[in-house]
């Protein structure tokens, strides 16, 4: 076969695994921006959000198998499981993260990896450690475009990807709430002092991010199973992702988790090496990255200490 | 308040000083229980195959108990996690040996944390079965430990034999994630397969808990394969079918005993169809297979087991009868006894040990239809060439 | 349950040793490093492969375990090191993270059989774990009492200078970027030496211990017992190790299920970080000369008072 045509597919497969790490990524990114604290619960929220979705999806569903149901009951699972994420995602916020608030900015980090401890191994616990299948809501025969495979469900993940970006970047730019988050990123005190509930906006912070997490770890389940540890590693990337885009940065989220997604995918394959590397060289290709951008691709230089 | 912490470190340590003593042992040869150990990963991303294996061992040990236990004393299991890590399985060893004062160990379920605890079973004279650890270096220590699973080597060399000579492929990918058990058998395949005069055209490599194998599928896309060999566990093998089919290809897939799970048909069950693996013999004439699916099944929730569960079944049962034949709680005596195994009738056929520990029997191989998993019968390598049992 | 007492003893005298390293860089130096799993995959391997490739004795092994991690970590900080805050973080999880990555693949089985550490003629044997205590913290006490001189020289006013403010520190004179280096490596080779120790006792290697979680609950044990506070980071280590096994050291462990004890870990984690955020035995206060407050811990009263 073509080698271009191979190299066309890898970059398809690439752009689909970046899209789930954005996802989950954008959540990161906002909870750092407001309070400068890497949550390493996150990826777990994805997990719980993925749990939620998938027994709330099977038991609309029940025995049906009624096509439009199924895309319908696909995305009430969805919504059902943003909500409860950001429930939960709040709750530990308040519980775990906010009586920190005031403490060495590596405090709360301990505590998030409590929580994270506590989330998968409830998990565990109460389904078991088998990995469960997301059952695709719809026809998923992969569609072939001049020898390149692409599936429903890798569109479906690439377009919902795109629209959360857009209506989180006009959330955050174009709205009073958008706004007064930029205001508590920027300074915390003086955005107190301006009116600003920051305990409020923190909140929705953690919401909102949480909320993402739900959507991306449905989709991240098609390809991943669902199963209690399934955050952890897919966290910890859409962290890199972060950080690589520039942490605090929307747009930079998307573009780092796109990156990574195409590095890992491409990586090995185009020098020639074990694909079982591919970690190296998306690793090494960040870090080399970092040294020529040390504030991320679209980070604002800041200093800060820990 | 730091001076009293201070203070408590050091009594800490001081009193464990004081008692030199404490790591004496202790077994349980007097009380009316025989107490056995289990070491596996019952948390974290492999704890599936852990906790099968525990629950097997704990339903065989019921079922001992139910009829009357050794000469009237009970049998009790105490489980341990290893969390997966060395660490882990030598905390655990330690709490089980130590603690506990087991007689024997079933367990671990990995290779890593069983080669360490190999090693201290050999030093301190107690005997262990493994029921999936399959890498070659296990048993290389020679007594006290034993396995019930095939070792890669047996498994890989049937494996081979069979794509070559009865399904006649000359030109196989492989694969296999970064493990001691995916890579053992992988690159045993390729070594025969070789041998034998055919060609490996694709030796492609995953790190456990890769969920994305695209890249890998597309560069044996790429190849002449007629098959792909795949020994990867379940949730690998799972992903990798429904990627492969996503991309198009319809090779045929050949895989391990890992994929005797029957999760996989819960995980991949539109893709399963036509995939052919080597698993354990089955007896023939014999219900002990499907006694012990059903009992299983019942105990826990309508659960299924995999081999390595059915491994760990037997591995029970020949301890407790070793248990028997010493008729003591006496570590040397149960390891001569378990060594003195012969023709052992289980879940998995007859079961014998080579003099390193080492598992003797026959391998079955299975041919999946849609998500039934049909046996085609037992296989052997004799001279060179295959050679079916029965 | 004393025996496994001891080995809780032995393990966190290892974990002490990495916590100490990390101290150096992060709780000292205010770097935010997460490879130490790395340092100490180097470290054991390098005692592996000597003692039991080369055939040396453990002693030797011993300084090559800490110099290899030592020259890593140099190799890593010099160019890392210009990155600040959470993006070191991430370049040294990356490069953490590299090392588990290679290490699997040259060899996913690892190393068994490494000969013990033998002294006149002695082994350390797991089975006599009160000489193995000994071993490990008598190297916690030295590397405790030297890292005390070093944080009460020049050299660790500098670094804490670095640490509190890098502006004011380069203005005062201070090669920023040469005590930022040496700090990296005198973590690294203090990782090392747990590594050697680690490897001692469990007489094998396996590239899948190294993961990011060892790094990240190393840096949890200097957090957990106080930045900075030798005598917390120790503590810290003491705990964690503490409570990961608490339910295996009084027979919970087979009572309850596997996952529960993992959650109440969990628990135990957020409940303690709530009850003392600044660590348990808090940052270090070093007062230089008079009674007057550190620069840290009036920081830290600051940021403390905004909030409450």
């Amino acid at each position: 076969m073509d080698t271009l045509i191979q190299y066309l597919q890898y970059l398809v497969n690439g752009l689909t695994l970046g899209a789930i790490y954005s996802l989950i990524a954008l959540g990161y990114t906002m909870v750092y921006g407001i309070l400068k604290f890497i949550n390493f619960a996150h990826g777990d929220i994805l997990m719980v959000g993925a749990y939620t979705g998938l027994l709330t999806y099977t038991a609309l569903l029940g025995e049906s198998t009624n096509g439009a149901w199924m895309l319908c009951a696909f995305f009430i699972a969805m919504l059902v499981s943003m909500a409860f994420c950001a429930v939960l995602g709040m709750f530990i916020e308040r519980v775990a993260y906010k009586p920190l608030r005031s403490a060495s900015r590596l405090a709360p980090l301990l505590s998030a990896i409590g929580v994270s401890f506590i989330l998968s191994n409830g998990a565990a616990w109460i389904f078991g450690a088998q990995s469960r299948r997301f059952p695709y809501p719809f026809d998923d025969s992969p569609i072939m475009i001049g020898g390149i495979s692409i599936t429903p469900h890798q569109i479906l993940t690439l377009c919902v990807s795109l629209v959360m970006m857009v209506v989180l970047t006009l959330f955050v730019n174009r709205t009073r709430m958008g706004k007064a988050m930029r205001a508590t990123s920027l300074d915390q005190p003086t955005s107190e002092l301006m009116g600003i509930d920051v305990n409020k906006i923190i909140s929705m912070t953690f919401a909102i991010g949480s909320a993402l997490a739900a959507v991306g770890g449905i989709l991240a389940s098609f390809d991943f199973r669902v199963y209690a540890s399934m955050g952890t590693m897919t966290g910890l990337k859409a962290f890199v992702a972060a950080v690589i885009g520039g942490i605090g940065n929307i747009q930079g989220a998307m573009i780092g988790g796109v990156l990574l997604g195409i590095l890992e995918s491409i990586g090995a394959p185009l020098l020639g090496i074990p694909s079982a590397l591919k970690d190296t060289i998306a690793f090494a290709a960040l870090i080399i990255i970092l040294l020529v951008k040390p504030d991320g691709i679209l980070g604002k230089n800041e200093r800060e200490k820990v | 308040m730091r001076k009293v912490f201070a203070f408590m470190l050091v009594a800490l340590v001081a009193l464990t000083g004081l008692y030199a003593n404490g790591g004496s042992e202790s077994t349980s040869a007097d009380s009316d229980t025989y107490k056995i150990g289990f070491i596996g990963p019952l948390t974290g991303d492999n704890a599936n195959y852990g906790i099968r294996c525990s629950n097997a061992t704990n339903l065989a040990v019921s079922e001992i108990n139910a009829a009357g236990g050794i000469d009237g004393k009970m049998l009790e299991v105490i489980s341990e996690n290893s969390l997966g890590t060395v660490d882990g399985a030598i905390a655990a060893y330690e709490k089980l040996v130590y603690s506990d004062g087991v007689v024997g160990i079933i367990g671990p379920v990995f290779t890593s944390p069983a080669l360490a605890v190999a090693q201290r079973c050999y030093e301190d004279g107690i005997v262990m079965i493994s029921p999936s650890a399959t890498h070659k270096d296990v048993t290389s220590l020679g007594d006290y430990v034993y396995r019930t699973v095939p070792s890669d080597a047996l498994q890989s060399e049937v494996a081979a034999h069979y794509m070559y000579e009865v399904l006649g492929y000359r030109n196989i990918a492989c694969l296999y994630a970064m493990n001691d058990y995916s890579q053992g058998l992988a690159t045993g395949v390729e070594e025969v397969f070789t041998e034998l005069g055919g060609t490996v055209s694709a030796m492609e490599t995953c790190m456990v808990g890769d969920k994305d194998f695209r890249t890998q599928l597309g560069a044996i896309r790429n190849t002449d394969a007629e098959a792909i060999y795949i020994p990867n566990y379940t949730v690998e093998d799972a992903l990798i079918l429904e990627q492969a089919a996503q991309l198009g290809m319809n090779l045929p897939f050949f895989s391990s005993d890992g994929f005797s799970d029957p999760e996989i048909y819960n995980l991949a069950p539109d893709y399963t169809d036509g995939v052919m693996y080597v698993g354990p013999a089955q007896a023939e004439a014999s219900t002990v297979l499907a006694d012990f699916t059903a009992a299983y099944s019942a105990a826990y929730d309508g659960d299924m087991p995999d081999s390595f569960a059915t491994n760990a079944y037997d591995a029970t049962y020949i301890l407790a009868q070793a248990i028997d034949r010493a008729d003591s709680g006496d570590r040397e005596a149960i390891n001569e006894q378990v060594k003195a195994t012969s023709d052992f009738s289980g879940a998995n056929g007859i079961i014998n040990f080579a003099d390193n520990g080492d598992m003797i029997a026959s391998q079955g191989v299975y041919d999946v239809d849609g998500t039934t998993p049909v046996y085609v019968g037992s296989f052997q390598i004799v001279d060179g060439s295959i050679i079916q049992v029965d | 349950m004393l025996n496994f007492f001891q080995l809780i003893i032995i393990y966190a005298g290892i974990y002490a040793l990495m916590a100490i390293g990390q101290n150096c860089i992060t709780g000292n130096t205010g770097m935010l490093s997460l490879c130490h799993a790395g340092f100490f995959c180097i470290g054991s391997y390098a005692t592996a492969i000597m003692c039991k490739t080369f055939g040396l004795p453990f002693w030797f092994s011993l300084p090559v375990a800490a110099i290899a991690a030592g020259i890593i970590g140099f190799l890593i900080g010099v160019p890392t090191l210009r990155l600040k805050g959470d993006y070191l973080c991430i370049a040294t999880l990356g490069l953490g993270e590299i090392i588990r990555n290679i290490a699997t693949n040259v060899n996913p089985v690892g190393m068994m059989g490494i000969p013990r550490a033998e002294l006149f003629g002695y082994q350390f044997s797991s089975r006599n774990k009160l000489t193995f205590i000994l071993l490990v913290w008598v190297f916690v006490a030295v590397a405790y009492v030297l890292f005390r001189q070093l944080a009460h020289s020049r050299i660790g006013r500098a670094m804490t200078a670095v640490r509190e403010d890098e502006v004011a520190a380069q203005s005062n004179g201070i090669n920023v970027t040469k005590y930022k280096i040496g700090a990296f490596t005198l973590g690294a080779a203090v990782g090392g030496t747990a590594g050697c120790f680690a490897t001692a006792y469990t007489l094998t290697v396996q590239p899948g211990s190294y993961t990011f979680m060892v790094s990240v609950m190393v840096l949890c044990m200097v957090v957990l017992g106080g930045m900075g506070n030798l005598k917390g980071v120790i503590l810290g280590a003491f705990i964690i190790e503490f409570i990961q096994y608490f339910p295996q050291l009084v027979g919970l462990s087979s009572v309850i299920p596997a996952q529960a004890s993992q959650v109440l870990y969990g628990l135990v984690l957020v409940i303690m970080m709530i009850c003392r955020p600044q660590g348990i035995l808090g940052r270090d206060k070093y007062r230089y000369g008079e009674k007057k407050q550190s620069l840290a811990s009036r920081l830290a009263s600051r940021r403390g008072g905004k909030e409450a």
